[in-house]
């Protein structure tokens, strides 16, 4: 808290730099060269998987990135804003039929079907956003609970937006119709949105909602616009769902309202966020891929191992088993996967090897009083 | 027809919001004991759906005996939920156990699929047939039967909670955890008893509900009936008994006209819910009848 606070006094800072930043420590040739052997290592595995595997693994790797974009999403709700969501369904569907409309019925480029599932995504977490400025503490997760429902059973029934049962066409992008191609659209995207985030996080922006979510009081008599950063913040994740969405019906090319139920979006995006790590990017995005692979990689162990239970119920085990570590890391291990990933960033960025950090024992997840 | 168009209406949501009143009630229990929203609770009622279709159709039993392991199922079920996922997260943000329900929820359902499939269950009611008809309205027995369970039960947790020791206990523990604690009452004797209560109530309601729709099938308690009875129970003000009995009702009324009268809208239950929680979140975030913010 205290570190927070002396940080939420560069609020007043011009450039955005907190003023106790402290000096990028100088890194030896020998550090320098382990740490771009880490990256170029890292690289040469993913593309070495993308490249030595068939094409259809590449889409669910596309599934993946996609799933850790709307986990991204929630992890700025829950993890700056201090709102939970359990209407991600409605969010990303919305976001992925409004996408699949543009691009197949106004035959407009691939972009613009993207462009315009983002602006949709943020138009909707801005208005719930205004509600939840109105309503205290946790009453807001039944509001989004709500919402999600109204998405699924009332506007992914408009027929003119949703194609009714026959779903909605969204043809990839010209170039990128491939597996392989598209998921190189993902990628990009998720780079994007990773850059974003993290460079909004570092910045005035960043500690303002951390002060915030830490306590709106303290913060607002430092300065900080409760109302605005609330609202930034819902703008951001509404953004993300719907980028989400858009990837999501572009990677299906044909999006039908069945994809967006309760129990197949809202709930194991939130599992993802959670078992990754709130403000633990590197830990979502990890998990996020683990989640998706272990959807793909446990029936062809099943069939080698020939149990047919295995076989059949290969998604739901893996989301039982996501439900029974997120229950598991709440309580043992708040901080998630990204408390294996987040010392590897940082040595990254340059700094020594650590496992331990400042906002260790801090609760991981807490919200609004 | 007067009947036909305002009673048959009203009789079909009274009986479908007492059963989101049982579910509601247990909302409450819980809030009330440990200031948690349990967004559980749907599968208390999805599981005690799948207890009386077990013990009916599986088992062959006698009805009664199926419904009471289908009550007894969601008990179990929340008590399992309350020692193993609750209890060890007592001390933490309420925010962090409000994920963990959902957690919980979202390991049940997919465990629901694998054993049971994704398929329709029939649930065939207690007493079958459209009931007695008087003036054009017809009332069911089935329908009888839930709105009697939920006058016994509103009365039950009157006599509980203003009767007896154990009742005056439970309100002590959620005003004053900490002094109640002093005067020697077991915390954790408190919590147990408040989810099972929570759960018997929510596996009554998916035994009395279920047989309304026919049908059933997994995570019905969670897309079916969760946000209904959250909504009666931040209607009635979250911390009221009565208030969430009336909620439920009102939500079910609310509901059925909707479905009927609105039936061009698809949908239009849901949105009837979202307009009726978002306005007394704005307009009167106490409730109908909560005492304090």
């Amino acid at each position: 808290m205290a570190t927070t606070l002396e940080r939420v006094n560069g609020l007043e800072d011009t450039n955005g730099q907190p003023p106790d930043k402290p000096a990028r420590p100088r890194l030896t040739v020998g550090g320098l060269a382990a740490r771009a052997g880490v990256v170029v290592a890292l690289t040469a595995l993913a593309l070495w998987y993308v490249f030595s595997t068939k094409q259809f693994r590449s889409d669910n790797l596309a599934a993946g990135i996609i799933l850790a974009i709307g986990a991204l999403s929630l992890n700025v709700l829950v993890g700056y804003a201090g709102q939970i969501s359990l209407g991600h369904q409605a969010f990303i569907g919305i976001g992925a039929f409004v996408s699949a409309y543009m691009i197949s019925q106004q035959h407009q480029p691939f972009l613009i079907g993207l462009l315009a599932g983002a602006l949709i995504g943020l138009a909707q977490a801005v208005i719930l956003g205004l509600v939840a400025l109105r309503v205290r503490g946790l009453y807001f997760a039944l509001v989004t609970l709500a919402w999600g429902f109204v998405g699924e059973n009332a506007i992914f029934r408009i027929r003119s937006l949703t194609g009714g049962g026959a779903g909605q066409q969204a043809p990839r992008p010209g170039g990128f119709t491939t597996d392989r191609g598209y998921l190189l659209v993902c990628v990009i995207v998720l780079v994007v949105i990773l850059l974003v985030d993290w460079r909004l996080v570092a910045t005035k922006a960043g500690r303002a909602l951390q002060a915030l979510r830490e306590s709106p009081q303290v913060a607002s008599s430092y300065g900080v616009n409760v109302r605005a950063y609330t609202l930034l913040a819902f703008a951001i994740a509404g953004t993300y769902a719907g980028i989400a969405g858009a990837l999501f019906a572009s990677r299906r090319t044909n999006v039908v309202a069945v994809d967006f139920t309760f129990a197949d979006i809202a709930l194991p995006y939130l599992i993802v966020t959670v078992v990754g790590g709130l403000r633990r990017r590197g830990g979502i995005v990890l998990f996020a891929l683990l989640f998706v692979l272990g959807r793909e990689y446990l029936p062809d162990l099943a069939k080698s191992l020939d149990i047919k239970f295995v076989i059949d119920n290969a998604g739901f085990i893996i989301q039982t088993f996501a439900g029974a570590l997120a229950i598991l890391t709440l309580i043992f291990q708040p901080e998630g996967l990204g408390t294996f990933t987040a010392p590897i960033g940082r040595w990254l960025k340059g700094q020594p090897f650590r496992l331990s950090h400042e906002a260790e024992g801090r609760e991981a997840l807490s919200v609004r009083p | 027809m007067l009947a036909a168009a305002i009673a048959q209406p009203a009789v079909f949501g009274i009986a479908s919001g007492a059963a989101i009143g049982l579910v509601a009630i247990g909302l409450v229990l819980i809030y009330k004991s440990s200031q948690v929203f349990n967004f559980a609770a749907g599968e208390f009622v999805t599981i005690g759906a799948f207890g009386l279709y077990i013990g009916d159709k599986e088992w062959n039993l006698p009805y009664p005996l199926a419904m009471v392991i289908g009550a007894l199922a969601g008990l179990v079920t929340a008590l399992l939920v309350e020692r193993l996922v609750v209890r060890p997260l007592a001390d933490r943000p309420r925010v962090t156990i409000l994920v963990a329900t959902a957690a919980v929820a979202t390991v049940l359902i997919p465990v629901e699929l694998m054993i049971g499939k994704v398929k329709p269950y029939p649930a065939a009611p207690a007493i079958a047939g459209l009931g007695i008809k008087i003036l054009g309205v017809y009332f069911s027995p089935q329908r009888a039967l839930i709105v009697a369970v939920l006058v016994a039960s509103g009365l039950a947790l009157a006599y509980f909670f203003g009767r007896t020791d154990l009742g005056l206990a439970t309100l002590a523990s959620s005003q004053e955890p900490t002094a109640s604690r002093l005067v020697g009452i077991r915390l954790n004797r408190i919590s147990m008893l408040t989810w099972g209560a929570a759960g018997l109530l929510g596996g009554l309601a998916g035994v009395l509900l279920t047989p309304l729709t026919a049908s059933f099938s997994a995570g019905y308690g969670t897309t079916g009936v969760l946000i209904s009875a959250f909504t009666a129970a931040v209607l009635g003000g979250m911390t009221s008994i009565p208030g969430a009995f009336l909620g439920g009702i009102l939500v079910g009324l609310v509901q059925t006209f909707a479905q009927f009268d609105l039936n061009s809208v698809s949908g239009s239950p849901d949105l009837a819910i979202l307009i009726v929680l978002v306005g007394v979140l704005l307009v009167r975030p106490t409730g109908l009848l909560g005492k304090e913010a």
